[in-house]
């Protein structure tokens, strides 16, 4: 399986357009967003993990579009007569959008120290990747039940809905301050809210809160259930 | 382990059916493989050679029957490594090496053929370090085959992979894939085109509508197809009454031109020259394709029509001959 992830990743690494709008992006709009204007050093640490964030989702979905053209070219099905199981061909894809959404994170990250001058003690930079590591799991089940479920087509454009739609929605983009209220509200029962919590909270100086973590989990559930229920629907077609 | 001439059995279909629907794209067949067997499966596009296939590679399980490889179900011999496969929809995989994919895929397998083995019987050495997505049609077969061999698996199921390959390609095909099957291992591809199945099998396996209508060896169809052609120019006439000629078994025309097929040559000329109509009478052996047609006319089966079968993908080249 460990081959299996390590050809995943290198086709992902690969993908022009991932490197473009999964790493690229993040880092273009996170400097951007931080030097247009007049911006205090404390929006500069926020958007910094909320860009991270942005760009960890983004990879973190774009698995499923790598499962969706595997299954519209026939790649999965090639793969079921050899003696790899299912299980672990979809193991190993769920580990390589855990493997990949690692570039988009330190990415952000690297800008925000190098860049804009964030200044973080040691152990907060690392407690900050780590937790936007786990952070972004909900986010690749989320691809991998949109990849079984949907073509290649309906996956990109799905995943760019969600991906789009959720971090707006969760604040990655602009403070949830700006938002009328009812809008507030909403955005905290977002996936993408939560996860980006998980790091402004150890940016600030203190644990997420059990309220971050207890939605996050939800959403594991809910998305990890999809992803199963899409699997094993298309296991049959595959 | 049933035995047949002391020879290991590797694959055995028992009344395999597989509906789609209302189309039984499997009906019912019967089919034994021994090991070290190369076996053709021929039949025009939806006569249910890929369900067949499926089936085999446990890709899908049979709604009534058994299918068994090596003796145990087909997904045991799959996880066992025993099974290579070049499926017929498989595409090019992006960004990836030559090398890099068959590697992959040989390291799956618990013995598998040196990855260089493998490039070269697949004649792709010198591409192994091209990407995938970069090759010509008839590269990705090639590059299809390789994985399919890579590990190096007890059966070699190849279905219709002459496809894309023009006519060199395809000689060094069936070369390569001669050459696999000389080391003792079992082979079974399909196609539509005759010569493949006649020239490179050690036995033909004839589909129509889901069911084996004939098997054999390419002399042993002919024979069965029955006898001769008598070809006639009509000039003018009815073909009334032709069917009733002794011997006769079937009527075609092609233009001006009457086709019998017939069991009794001699007793059919002698009659059609009762008749005065002789214009430039030909008798010949049934050729293979004769006898294919003979075998799968069954129904309205013509050629050109296309039975339903979700395999039956893209390509609407129906049997066709090589030349």
């Amino acid at each position: 399986m460990i081959d299996y992830l390590r050809l995943e990743v290198r086709r992902t690494l690969r993908d022009t357009m991932f490197v473009i709008f999964g790493v690229g992006m993040p880092v273009m709009m996170y400097l951007l967003f931080t030097n247009l204007g007049e911006n205090d050093p404390e929006w500069k640490t926020i958007s910094m993990v909320g860009m991270a964030a942005y760009g960890a989702v983004g990879s973190a979905l774009s698995t499923g579009g790598g499962v969706a053209e595997d299954k519209t070219i026939g790649w999965l099905r090639q793969l079921r007569v050899t003696p790899m199981t299912p299980r672990q061909v979809v193991a190993g894809r769920a580990l390589t959008g855990s493997v990949t959404v690692l570039p988009s994170i330190a990415a952000v990250l690297v800008a925000g120290g190098l860049v804009n001058g964030v200044r973080l003690d040691v152990w907060q930079w690392a407690a900050v990747a780590l937790l936007l590591w786990l952070g972004s799991i909900p986010f690749t089940l989320l691809g991998l039940g949109n990849g079984y479920r949907l073509t290649a087509q309906t996956t990109g454009v799905a995943n760019m809905v969600c991906n789009l739609g959720l971090s707006v929605l969760g604040g990655l983009w602009f403070p949830i301050a700006l938002f009328p209220g009812w809008l507030q509200s909403v955005s905290s029962y977002t996936p993408t809210n939560r996860f980006a919590q998980l790091g402004t909270a150890v940016a600030d100086g203190h644990a997420p809160s059990a309220a971050a973590v207890t939605v996050l989990a939800a959403w594991l559930l809910a998305f990890g259930s999809y992803a199963v229920v899409s699997y094993r629907r298309a296991a049959r077609t595959i | 382990m049933t035995k047949t001439d002391g020879t290991p059995v590797a694959v055995s279909f028992t009344g395999a059916v597989k509906t789609f629907g209302a189309v039984r794209a499997v009906d019912g067949v019967d089919l034994e493989i021994r090991r070290g067997e190369t076996v053709a499966l021929l039949g025009r596009n939806g006569a249910g050679k890929s369900s067949t296939i499926a089936l085999l590679l446990g890709l899908d399980t049979p709604d009534e029957g058994t299918v068994s490889l090596f003796g145990g179900t087909p997904e045991q011999a799959v996880r066992a490594g025993q099974v290579g496969a070049m499926l017929q929809e498989g595409r090019a995989v992006p960004r990836v090496t030559v090398r890099e994919l068959v590697s992959f895929v040989a390291g799956r397998y618990p013995a598998p053929m040196p990855v260089a083995d493998a490039l070269a019987l697949a004649g792709i050495e010198e591409l192994a370090q091209r990407r995938v997505d970069k090759l010509s049609g008839g590269q990705t077969q090639r590059v299809r085959f390789a994985v399919a061999l890579a590990g190096n698996p007890a059966l070699l199921v190849l279905d219709e992979p002459t496809a894309a390959l023009d006519v060199e390609a395809r000689h060094a095909f069936w070369t390569s894939m001669r050459a696999y099957a000389r080391r003792g291992h079992t082979v079974l591809f399909s196609t539509h085109y005759l010569e493949e199945a006649d020239a490179h099998a050690d036995r033909i396996v004839v589909i129509d509508h889901g069911r084996v209508v004939a098997m054999g060896s390419g002399e042993e169809l002919k024979r069965a197809a029955g006898g001769s052609l008598v070809s006639f120019d009509l000039a003018g006439r009815g073909t009334e009454g032709l069917s009733l000629l002794p011997g006769v078994t079937a009527v075609e025309v092609r233009g001006d031109r009457a086709r019998l097929r017939t069991d009794d040559s001699d007793a059919t000329v002698i009659a059609l020259a009762g008749l005065n109509a002789i214009r430039g009478l030909e008798v010949a052996p049934a050729s293979l394709d004769d006898a294919f047609m003979a075998l799968t006319s069954g129904s309205d089966s013509r050629p050109g029509s296309r039975s339903d079968d979700r395999t039956g993908s893209g390509s609407d080249t129906d049997l066709e001959t090589v030349r």
